[in-house]
């Protein structure tokens, strides 16, 4: 998705994996989205350079909907539908 | 049917350990079903009294200082807490070799900390390596 379409998703939950470092946001999405249904929308937030490639990967071999990446100031929001 | 990945952990160094660790978190992320063989260097940072045993042994010991301040400034696991957690999110198993275990005075299961499963002899190890779709030595 493009970023202004990213800016208007609706989020179901949000993972706030800024204070950790590789493999930290990736095991905090993979917890977090056991706790949300097919179809919902989970935002990554991550200040780790290497999540952006790592999640979309992991997301594609788990079957999620890797949505785009929006960059902020010192972070990125990763967002993914559950599939 | 869940892939499957065989760990062959000799060294019992801080920074290699927790280079397991970060392997071994990927590996529960993919959920993948993990054994883990701990051989001789290994076998003792997993005896009971070494629990709390932050990086005695590294490879490279003039750097040990900076890589563990460097672990706790990006708020990064201990090598123990992520197999912990990786053994609550994946199937992993952890093997003591019985001669690593003997080299280090751990005869039986209880000499070792809660993340070993049990004491293992090395054909366990190469049928598992024989059988896994990723197979490390570290």
């Amino acid at each position: 998705m493009e970023a202004n379409e990213l800016k208007t998703v609706a989020v179901d939950k949000t993972v706030d994996a800024r204070g950790t470092a590789c493999p930290g946001p990736l095991l905090a999405a993979k917890k977090e989205i056991a706790n949300i249904a097919s179809g919902e929308v989970m935002e990554v937030l991550s200040a780790d350079e290497a999540t952006k490639r790592d999640i979309p990967k992991w997301a594609q071999k788990k079957g999620h909907d890797y949505m785009g990446v929006l960059e902020e100031d010192g972070y990125f929001r990763i967002y993914l539908k559950k599939g | 049917m869940a892939q499957k990945m065989a760990m062959a952990l000799f060294s019992g160094s801080v920074d290699k350990l927790t280079a397991a660790g970060v392997i071994l978190s990927g590996a529960a992320a993919d959920d993948m079903d993990v054994d883990i063989y701990v051989l001789l260097m290994g076998a003792r940072a997993f005896k009971k009294e070494n629990i709390n045993e932050q990086g005695t042994l590294a490879e490279l010991p003039h750097l040990k200082d900076e890589f563990l301040a460097s672990l706790e400034r990006l708020n990064v696991n201990t090598w123990i807490e992520f197999f912990k957690q990786a053994k609550e999110m994946t199937n992993v198993k952890i093997h003591i070799c019985g001669l690593a275990g003997k080299i280090w005075g751990g005869e039986k299961l209880e000499d070792f900390n809660e993340l070993a499963d049990d004491i293992c002899g090395i054909g366990e190890y190469i049928t598992s390596a024989q059988e896994a779709d990723v197979h490390l030595f570290i």
